[in-house]
């Protein structure tokens, strides 16, 4: 069986025929693989080198746990990822993106407008939870295409409060838009 | 002589007026000298450690803590109710309330920590200033409160810039703001003013000029109620962020045994200033001249006691105790010594990737470091909801060594050793922190996190590794694919939960 693995943008296809012999990029290496009774944690030796990792599943990927650093991982057998790629559709890049609360909380300020251009890391949203003010920044380049929230307005944990999208698909919503009016 | 309003007798049970880390924390210095334990929890905290480790516990109110930790009320009927006869608040709630210690005395039960009146004192900022000030502890440059927005605006072009608007009633760096041009002062007071009022109920603030290339370096005093104060050197706390402590370590690498003793003198003398009794904790700005500043008083135990523990071998909160029912310190000045090198890491629910969010959910996997001078202060555990009605710390990481490199190693290891899934923790702010070449030539200040430290030069090493991982588990799911069910329609994940039930079969 194919799988195609993506974590920090980087793409790695792995072969498992057998457990004990896995193929990475076309590159064998020998593998143990035990997870502990009871849980989340797995030991796992790779050409005998011995790691330790935690293991959880979300939505649409699995968190990695490893000396300390979490790496988000996601796995697309070969079928389905050669239905996405001919959708056109690929994992982690483009789209939309919602930025999201982390937590429930008091919008203190909304600091960008819908068709405002932003840069990553950018300010967009003044948070007040656990009795602190948070700064919820851009997490890409990009232009604001919904403001969902405004000044005031009381959030629940993972509620939508901006959505930035690419600048064309900015133009193309504002077409449609004149088009529709 | 026992300062006014502070009862100090022999008492059997005591009631802790907290949660978490630290209410287990007093705990075991209670079990240590024979004392009963009654814990107080609200609904969301049925099942913490300090409920679980306790003699009794009681029921006090909804999660928010303005209806549960914070109903004075409540506490002192809980007191009577279960035969108490001394309350520990701990660190935050109500430790530095005044009108708490007072209720305290007025139901004629023994508060352990300093009379209501020291408490006022130095919780008042302007207060403080003036107390120590005449006591001749060196405090930084300031205006007084209650001046208008313009007075202030005024006052600040005379002292010139960068300046700081705090809050009369902060702490925690809450109503807390740094400005550097004259331009932002306006919208600094405003927000300043905002945040102090929600935090606090008061909203007067006041202006101090910023000690440049600061380092944060604080010195620890035990009084008791005979009069013998002693300091315990100083601990290290540069290393924060929006006034949030994050890292702490004893010694500092700046101060030398005279430095030590200066600052521990003067230290005493701001105590002894307002007849202090129990633990505490005198605050200095120290500037790049080594000059050092009165910043302001803890009057409670401190998250980082632990560091000074480890150093001088004396056991804070036993003391705290051991001081409230009217011993005498066990130690002169002469008999503390500071020996070897301790660092603390506050593990934190936060994403160091993300601007350091606050992350919330429920713990779903943990496993503890331990190992030569290893010491974890927590009070969290598998299962564990991180909600938000709470502070964000999930536990207190201390390594010890007998030298600040055998410390440093010892907590790079514990870092990778320590696993929490389910929220997201700061553990790789500290790796990266402890391996940078500025931690460890000692050289930073109070801005250093926020103004010269990034994430994002840290590499992750173990990419394919992960990638490797999940596949594999993507793998085995799959030939189980008629044991999956979707995510959240189990009460576990379903990979934990194909462990399990691989392990039954």
């Amino acid at each position: 069986m194919k799988y195609i693995t993506r974590v920090n943008g980087k793409e790695y296809e792995i072969e498992i025929d057998q457990e004990e012999q896995i193929l990475v990029n076309g590159e064998p290496y020998a593998v143990n693989f035990q997870p502990l009774p009871g849980g989340g944690t797995l030991s796992l030796l790779i050409n005998n080198r011995s790691l330790e990792a935690t293991v959880d599943e979300r939505r649409e990927a699995y968190d990695v746990l490893i000396h300390g650093e979490l790496y988000t991982v996601q796995v697309q057998d070969e079928r389905a990822y050669r239905l996405a790629q001919a959708r056109g559709v690929s994992l982690g890049a483009g789209g939309d993106t919602a930025i999201r609360s982390p937590m429930p909380g008091l919008v203190l300020d909304v600091l960008v407008e819908e068709g405002e251009e932003v840069e990553s890391g950018e300010k967009v949203v003044i948070l007040e939870s656990m009795k602190m003010e948070n700064e919820l920044r851009a997490s890409r380049d990009g232009v604001v295409l919904r403001v969902l929230v405004e000044k005031g307005a009381s959030v629940e944990k993972d509620q939508e409060l901006v959505v930035l999208g690419d600048a064309s698909a900015a133009e193309e919503e504002e077409e449609a838009y004149e088009v529709a009016a | 002589m026992t300062p006014e309003n502070l009862l100090v007798r022999k008492f059997d049970k005591v009631l802790i007026a907290n949660r978490g880390e630290i209410a287990v924390r007093i705990q075991r210095a209670c079990h240590k000298l024979g004392l009963k334990t009654v814990a107080v929890f609200s609904d969301a905290d049925r099942t913490a450690p300090h409920v679980r480790y306790a003699d009794e516990a009681y029921h006090i109110g909804p999660p928010p803590a303005s209806e549960s930790y914070l109903r004075v009320d409540r506490l002192i009927e809980v007191a009577r109710q279960s035969g108490a006869d001394a309350i520990h608040p701990g660190y935050g709630f109500l430790a530095e309330r005044a009108h708490f210690a007072q209720a305290c005395y007025d139901a004629d039960l023994v508060f352990i920590g300093p009379p209501p009146h020291a408490i006022e004192a130095m919780g008042d900022k302007q207060v403080a200033r003036a107390t120590v000030k005449a006591a001749g502890v060196p405090v930084v440059p300031g205006t007084e409160p209650g001046l208008e927005d313009d007075e202030m605006i005024a006052a600040a072009e005379e002292m010139g810039f960068p300046i700081l608007v705090k809050a009369v009633a902060g702490g925690g760096g809450k109503g807390m703001r740094p400005v550097h041009r004259p331009a932002e002062l306006a919208d600094a007071i405003a927000g300043a003013r905002r945040e102090a009022l929600a935090s606090f109920g008061d909203g007067e603030v006041y202006l101090e000029k910023m000690i440049r290339d600061a380092r944060h370096i604080e010195i620890q005093l035990l009084a008791d109620a005979h009069g013998n104060i002693v300091h315990l050197g100083e601990r290290e706390c540069s290393l924060q962020r929006r006034h949030q402590k994050l890292i702490e370590e004893a010694p500092s690498f700046v101060v030398d045994e005279a430095m030590r003793q200066e600052m521990g003198a003067v230290a005493v003398a701001a105590a002894r200033a307002v007849d202090y009794v129990s633990a505490g904790t005198i605050e200095f700005l120290v500037d790049r001249d080594k000059k050092f500043y009165f910043l302001e008083m803890n009057t409670r135990i401190q998250v980082e006691h632990p560091v000074t523990e480890l150093v001088t071998g004396v056991d804070i909160v036993q003391e705290q105790l051991r001081v409230a029912r009217g011993r005498r310190l066990p130690f002169t000045q002469d008999d503390i010594q500071m020996k070897g090198w301790a660092i603390e890491c506050r593990v934190n629910a936060e994403d160091p990737y993300s601007n350091f969010l606050p992350s919330t959910g429920v713990i779903s996997d943990i496993s503890l470091p331990t190992g030569p001078g290893i010491r974890l202060d927590t009070g969290v555990y598998e299962g564990y909801e991180v909600t938000p009605y709470y502070d964000s710390m999930i536990s207190k990481l201390i390594a010890y060594g007998e030298t600040r490199g055998e410390a440093v190693l010892r907590m790079r290891r514990a870092l990778e050793e320590y696993s929490i899934m389910g929220v997201k923790t700061n553990i790789p702010f500290h790796q990266h922190m402890l391996e940078s070449h500025r931690f460890l030539s000692g050289q930073f200040d109070t801005r250093f996190v926020e103004e010269r430290f990034s994430m994002t030069d840290r590499e992750a090493e173990n990419d394919l590794e992960a990638a490797i991982c999940a596949t594999l588990v993507a793998h085995r799911q799959g030939q189980q694919a008629s044991q999956i069910v979707a995510p959240g329609s189990r009460d576990t994940t379903n990979w934990k939960w194909y462990g399990r039930w691989r392990r039954m079969r």
